[in-house]
């Protein structure tokens, strides 16, 4: 081994990507995407009515859109709880956690699933420019705390 | 040829480790830039003791026939 690193994952993506990887994340944990504009409708007049909504952001983010993407929103929602990614004012990722539940556990609901988007950003992130740089991954899987592991080689003259 | 072995791990959070084999020498600093231009912002960086070692040279005989 030469050397070990950390790095603290920068998520920036255009509203597309995002929300492809917000819908990618929230299913794999329970969560269905509401679509339709009544739907929509109503799971915003829910939120609303909500007894409780958290406010939160994705740490070091930053979705780049173009001007008529700036309103765009995806709604996922599961056991009550209904949480809703858009573009903030500073183009930051921001979500809205509402439902019933104390303000701790919407929080929790918020943390778990943003961590989860970016977890899933980075896998696709890393495996778009491993595929690119043609490495090979040989090796990979989830363990039990639910981190990803992934074995990459590759040979150089 | 020269076989090259990372190993990434994503946490549940996003963060990334990566051990980076192979290298001898600074070699793998390049590749440690690589992924934080790919990732984000570098948090630690640990070298072992390979780090440490002459790097790599490649040696080239040319034999010519007549």
């Amino acid at each position: 081994m030469s050397c070990v690193c950390i790095l603290t994952p920068v998520v920036i993506a255009a509203w597309p990507a995002l929300s492809a990887t917000v819908v990618a994340a929230a299913t794999s944990m329970g969560y269905t995407i509401v679509k339709g504009a009544q739907d929509i409708a109503e799971t915003l007049e829910e939120s609303d009515t909500a007894a409780k909504s958290v406010e939160m952001e994705i740490a070091n983010s930053q979705v780049v859109t173009e001007r008529l993407g700036r309103d765009q929103k995806i709604i996922v929602a599961r056991d009550g709880v209904t949480i809703t990614f858009a573009r903030d004012a500073r183009g930051r990722a921001s979500l809205c956690v509402a439902g019933e539940g104390t303000e701790a556990e919407l929080r929790a609901h918020g943390q778990a699933l943003s961590q989860r988007v970016v977890q899933q950003y980075v896998y696709d992130k890393l495996k778009h420019e491993l595929q690119a740089r043609q490495y090979l991954v040989v090796e990979e899987e989830l363990d039990e705390n639910r981190a990803i592991r992934i074995k990459v080689r590759h040979w150089e003259n | 040829m020269k076989q090259r072995e990372f190993e990434v791990l994503i946490g549940p959070d996003g963060t990334v480790e990566v051990q980076v084999r192979g290298f001898k020498g600074p070699g793998c600093l390049e590749v440690a830039k690589w992924f934080e231009r790919v990732v984000g912002e570098l948090q630690s960086q640990q070298l072992t003791s390979e780090f440490y070692d002459p790097q790599e040279q490649v040696q080239y005989r040319i034999d010519q026939r007549h």
